[in-house]
């Protein structure tokens, strides 16, 4: 690691919300050339302190030097123009414009008062050769997928030549060949010297590329230290503050009757011919890349999405659900992945969101009434450890693990005999993930069916009883739980290794 | 704002996390190929099909001096319509643009006697920039909804109007004016035609070969995204409405001083033109996408249709049912585009050719 | 549409109560009552029986159409544009039926009213088309077919035929002697329309499509069904007001309606309902259509003899004329929701 200088240093930064203190007297320093990793749980105040280093606060306290010099981070311009670039968790691209006038925004090139064109597509067509994106930059960003979007967005802050360089959950929705992609211009970028600091809830990855940590708990830094001192489990007891053993306490599984089947179900060019079947009291796992068609399988199933052919059903019955909300009433829940557009309606209280499924049952005569759901939701809300516990509160006010519980709480209202999870504990805090699977054990453990599709291995491997693989849209295998380790699937999710057995 | 398609409001970008294979087709076969083409040139297509169906229908709808007539129509709402596209690219709305265009008829003609030809051109003007400025200032600063916004201010500057001119028609003071905008100069060609679309034009360049074009579409693409990108976002939402404001001034100042009288109804059937053309012209109502060419070309196609009609000698009636069917059509169009698009959204090419096999 | 970028809301901030969320739906009250003051400060008519009476009646139709609105506004749909012409096709349909007899006038204008809430309500929710654009263009065709059917001119009902004298006399109708018709059904569509939006599946489903269209599918709501309710309902009240209007103008006619779309949005939003949907309440919004009434009548009940500023009279023998009136109301309206919006800012209730 070069010790070639200082590149930013805050001294005790502070920054007011309404009624709380998000980040509290901060001291942070990162050198030139070195890869810092910033880590905390969900609230830690990780997020607010890179956006006052982004500029996005006009109204922090406390002192940030650049390169020595005290600068007011007052505007994201101001940020721009010392050399700051931030790679936003949530995609801030514009969807209608093309990819180079994303990539070039803020800094289109000109040619007298005109926009020289050729120069914008040939810098554009640059920036993302140098994240291996082949990409012609004029395809509107609405029509590129989710990795593709995160790639250029990286490809955009890069082209700005930063010397600090902010990335918050970068590898959120890139692929294993992408993710060692990004590390390589990662390493490439601190050879140059570049300050790079990396936000991740992902601990294998900060142990992998960065240099050094800082543990941020309830708005204060608990630690920094060098990367080679720490140890994963030393991390989450800085960042939950307690030690944590055991993350996956072991299942009871006795798997009784057979009670979901799916029999070659198709939604052509989605996922083709899926057979496999669930049994009571079982966590089916699935695995498999992203985009490999777990979601559309999930959507089909539970009639959100249309199926071509294929039969299914449910503790023998025939199951066909012409509406979601016809799967709803079998039985059936499918927790969304996105939780913020599709999972939970943000400016809602968390009473109304976790009984939002329940409307139908709890109207009579078309009446309803709300007040047949207190117990239940008193309940969920004690068992899934919603915090703070006030139902009325709006939901945006949670933070992400607890609106995650939240949304748990919303399908466990159901009762459901068949549970979907997708990916239920994405962006979440280790002490939230805890409850979260405790619960989802819990649900396996009372005789239903739970499906549980994760891209988070070590979750993957230690809730499931058995793990399907998918790839490319077809179910490739099975691996029981006595193989299942995070490297079998890993490889089998790739279409590699012997695991797999049909 | 939502789109064609109501959707969520959240500028944030929000793809189905489905396609993996990148590269492949973007439209699915040649017909999709084609529907995709036909719906980027729609408006084109639009207009060409009603030139040939009124050609082929309308008695002396094919000649030169009707020509004039329906492109004198289009420039009637061309100015505004083109502010009212800059708003909706910027992802807002402008209902005010009619009632502007009232005022700024009202100011050209009714200031006449006390600040002559000029000086009441220019108060027009600057009345415009004042009412644009308070559009946008409300939306920017106060944070108010912009539909919420300008159906005030519309209300207010309607009914001033109709307080400052009686209710009744003012005549100009002069006619040289008139006599100026309205000699045919070209083919036909009159001052109050060419200085719409002469604008315009430029307007269209601006918007798409300069950085600050550019800046509308950012914005309206992403109001996030343009503020991390360092644009002050809240000088472009109030320039937006600035320049609407003024353009639709000068726009009723054009119509107003050719016609040599100033009508407190000038604007009143405006604004449902002028929404209908930017629609049908492929501005989105998020925001983000459009085009000024798109603008006009509706314009001239919508005022095609009304005079193609009336060389039938269809009424009014009939003008406003097939108005309100082409742009019903339109945007039911534009909605089966999108339901195309999405039903196959994240479909995997190898998986389909298996299918075949 | 937010101009500038959004500050996600911190997770810890101050949770709001519900009593923000009571003074919210409540705050027009306030303006309603000192409305109330001034109006008896500034005239002794103002506080006449008669005068009171007036004042509602003057909004006892917009009152009506409002409350479907409200439907529509709610579930996050905006306004609907062609509520003038089912206004005048309720009415001119109804007025053409009454040669069938009374009722089945009546059935005719209110069938009338709900065809074109269906189609509405079809398009919007399944097709998923823009509620302004569908609309403005479905208010083109209306009134083109409107006058188009009847050739521009207006048809009188026949004071002759008891049917005709019965259509005629509905709007002045007093329900026993003393409350009039049309104030009548107000006050019972109000109480039913609050009673859904509170009390029923239909209105939670409403409000979580309102909130969320992406959520509400994805929970199980028939998205599509509910949306189209919205509609169906909103084009209902405006038929029955574009009846009851037809029979106090005495003539059904293409013209008329005119304006309620957006003196409905106007009475809707004052009333505390967002655009943003998912918000509000009818109680509320009453009280929106109630200070556009108190607002009209204190206006007219003023007269300024004389106002001078420094010496020189700006103002004689001054009246507020219709127009002053909207100019008011129109600065109002942009005051009020402008207020709201930064009080619910402060609140935390929106974070935009």
């Amino acid at each position: 690691m070069s010790e070639s200088g200082v590149a930013l240093q805050m001294v005790g930064v502070s920054k007011q919300y309404p009624g709380t203190l998000a980040v509290d007297h901060v001291d942070f320093t990162v050198y030139a050339g070195e890869v810092h990793a910033l880590i905390g749980e969900n609230g830690a105040g990780k997020s607010t302190l890179m956006k006052i280093i982004a500029g996005s606060f006009g109204d922090y306290t406390g002192r940030l030097m650049i390169n020595s010099r005290e600068v007011p981070l007052h505007s994201p311009a101001i940020a721009k123009a010392n050399g700051i670039q931030m790679i936003h968790q949530e995609l801030s691209l514009a969807p209608p414009l093309s990819i180079a006038e994303n990539v070039m925004a803020g800094r289109l090139p000109t040619c007298g008062p005109f926009l020289n064109r050729a120069a914008m597509l040939a810098e554009a067509r640059r920036c993302l050769a140098r994240v291996g994106l082949d990409l012609d930059p004029e395809t509107p960003v609405e029509e590129i997928s989710q990795h593709e979007a995160q790639l250029v967005e990286i490809a955009k802050a890069l082209g700005n030549n930063p010397c600090i360089l902010v990335m918050d959950e970068p590898t959120s929705a890139l692929g294993r060949d992408e993710v060692a992609r990004l590390f390589e211009i990662i390493r490439n970028l601190r050879r140059q010297g570049l300050a790079i600091i990396y936000i991740s809830h992902h601990l294998p990855e900060v142990l992998e590329i960065a240099d050094r940590v800082t543990v941020m708990r309830d708005g204060r830094r608990v630690a920094t230290e060098e990367i080679r001192n720490v140890t994963s489990e030393q991390l989450v007891e800085m960042m939950v503050g307690r030690s944590v053993s055991n993350l996956y306490a072991a299942r009871k599984a006795q798997p009784g009757q057979v009670r979901l089947r799916v029999e070659h179900l198709s939604r052509y060019g989605f996922f083709h011919d899926v057979s496999f079947d669930v049994r009571a009291g079982e966590v089916l796992g699935i695995g498999g890349l992203s985009g490999a068609g777990r979601s559309e399988l999930a959507r089909s199933i539970c009639g959100i999405d249309p199926i071509d052919s294929g039969a299914m059903t449910l503790d023998g019955r025939p199951l066909r659900p012409a509406s979601y909300g016809a799967a709803i009433r079998r039985g059936l829940a499918y927790l969304t992945e996105d939780r913020k557009t599709q999972g939970l309606a943000l400016r809602m209280s968390v009473a109304e969101n976790i009984l939002a499924p329940m409307i139908q049952r709890h109207s009579h005569g078309g009446v309803y009434r709300a007040g047949c759901g207190t117990t239940l939701l008193d309940r969920l809300m004690r068992l899934l450890d919603v915090y703070p516990p006030e139902p009325r509160r709006m939901v945006a006010t949670l933070s992400g693990g607890n609106q995650q519980k939240a949304l748990l709480a919303k399908w466990l209202a159901t009762d459901p005999q068949v549970l979907i999870l997708d990916e239920p504990t994405r962006g979440v805090d280790v002490g939230a993930k805890v409850i979260l699977h405790r619960a989802i054990a819990e649900v396996a453990d009372q005789g239903r069916c739970v499906v549980l599709i994760s891209s988070d291995l070590p979750e993957l491997v230690g809730l499931s009883d058995r793990i399907a693989i998918m790839r490319r849209g077809h179910f490739i295998g099975e691996i029981p739980r006595a193989d299942a380790t995070e490297a079998a699937v890993l490889l089998a999710a790739n279409g590699e290794g012997a695991l797999v057995s049909t | 704002m939502p789109d064609a398609r109501h959707d969520n409001p959240a500028p944030q970008t929000q793809h189905p996390p489905r396609r993996v294979d990148s590269g492949q087709g973007r439209h699915g076969g040649q017909a999709g190929e084609i529907l995709a083409l036909a719906y980027r040139y729609r408006v084109y297509l639009l207009a060409a099909a009603i030139f040939a169906v009124m050609g082929a229908i309308a008695p002396n709808f094919a000649t030169v001096g009707n020509g004039a007539a329906v492109l004198k129509a289009a420039a009637t709402n061309l100015l505004a319509a083109a502010g009212f596209t800059i708003v909706m690219i910027s992802g807002q709305l402008d209902l005010s643009v009619g009632s502007a265009m009232t005022l700024g008829g009202m100011m050209a003609i009714g200031l006449q006697p006390q600040l002559g030809v000029a000086g009441s051109f220019v108060a027009a003007l600057l009345a415009g920039l004042v009412l644009g400025l308070i559009n946008g200032l409300l939306v920017a600063k106060a944070r108010i909804n912009s539909f919420i916004v300008t159906l005030g201010t519309m209300i207010v500057v309607q009914n001033a109007v109709f307080i400052y001119c009686g209710g009744g028609t003012i005549p100009a003071a002069t006619f040289d004016v008139q006599d100026v905008l309205q000699r045919p100069l070209v083919a036909g060609l009159t001052l109050q035609i060419l200085i719409p679309f002469i604008l315009a034009a430029l307007l269209a360049v601006v918007l798409r070969r300069t950085p600050i074009g550019h800046g509308f579409y950012l914005l309206g693409g992403n109001p996030q995204t343009a503020w991390y990108s360092g644009l002050a976002v809240n000088r472009y939402v109030i320039g937006a409405f600035a320049l609407s404001g003024m353009l639709s001034t000068l726009g009723g100042a054009v119509v107003a001083m050719s016609e040599a009288n100033a009508n407190p109804t000038l604007g009143d059937s405006s604004l449902m033109t002028i929404v209908a053309a930017v629609i049908i012209g492929g501005t989105s109502m998020q925001g983000g996408k459009g085009s000024l060419m798109g603008t006009a070309v509706a314009l001239v196609a919508l005022a095609a249709l009304v005079n193609g009609l009336s060389c039938r000698g269809e009424g009014y009636e009939v003008q406003l049912m097939a108005g309100g069917l082409v742009l019903a059509s339109i945007i039911l169009y534009d909605a089966y585009a999108l339901h195309r698009r999405e039903k196959t959204r994240g479909q995997r090419k190898d998986l389909l050719k298996e299918l075949r096999e | 549409m937010s101009s500038s970028p959004s500050i996600p809301a911190d997770p810890r901030a101050a949770a709001p109560s519900r009593l923000h969320e009571t003074l919210n739906v409540l705050g027009v009250y306030v303006l309603v009552i000192a409305l109330f003051g001034i109006g008896c400060l500034i005239s002794d008519e103002f506080l006449t029986r008669n005068n009171l009476m007036n004042t509602l009646q003057a909004v006892t139709l917009l009152g009506i159409v409002s409350i479907g609105v409200a439907f529509i506004t709610y579930s996050r749909h905006y306004v609907d544009l062609s509520i003038p012409g089912i206004m005048s096709l309720a009415g001119i349909v109804a007025v053409s039926a009454l040669p069938y007899g009374f009722a089945a006038s009546l059935a005719a204008g209110l069938g009338a009213g709900l065809a074109i809430g269906l189609i509405n309500g079809w398009v919007i929710g399944h097709l998923r088309l823009n509620p302004i654009i569908w609309t403005l263009a479905m208010m083109s065709v209306l009134s083109g077919v409107i006058r188009k059917a009847y050739a521009g001119a207006q048809v009188y009902p026949d004071q002759a035929t008891p049917a005709g004298a019965a259509f005629l006399d509905l709007y002045h109708a007093k329900l026993a002697g003393v409350v009039p018709l049309p104030l009548a059904i107000l006050i019972v569509l109000a109480i039913a329309g609050c009673f859904v939006m509170r009390w029923t599946g239909f209105g939670a489903r409403l409000k979580l499509t309102g909130s969320s269209y992406e959520v509400a599918r994805m929970t199980g709501v028939n998205v599509q069904r509910t949306i189209m309710a919205a509609f169906v309902l909103s084009a209902l009240t405006s038929a029955i007001a574009g009846i009851l209007l037809t029979s106090f103008n005495k003539v059904g006619a293409s013209y008329i309606g005119k304006g309620y779309d957006f003196a409905a949005i106007t009475a809707v939003v004052i009333g505390g309902m967002t655009l943003a949907g998912g918000r509000g309440h009818i109680v509320g919004m009453l009280g929106g259509v109630m200070v556009i009434a108190l607002m009209n009548n204190i206006m007219g009940l003023v007269r300024i003899e004389e106002m001078s500023l420094s010496g020189h009279v700006i103002l004689r023998n001054f009246t507020f004329s219709e127009f002053h009136k909207a100019i008011v109301q129109g600065v109002v309206f942009i005051l009020v929701v402008g207020l709201n919006s930064y009080s619910r800012r402060k609140s935390g209730l929106d974070d935009a």
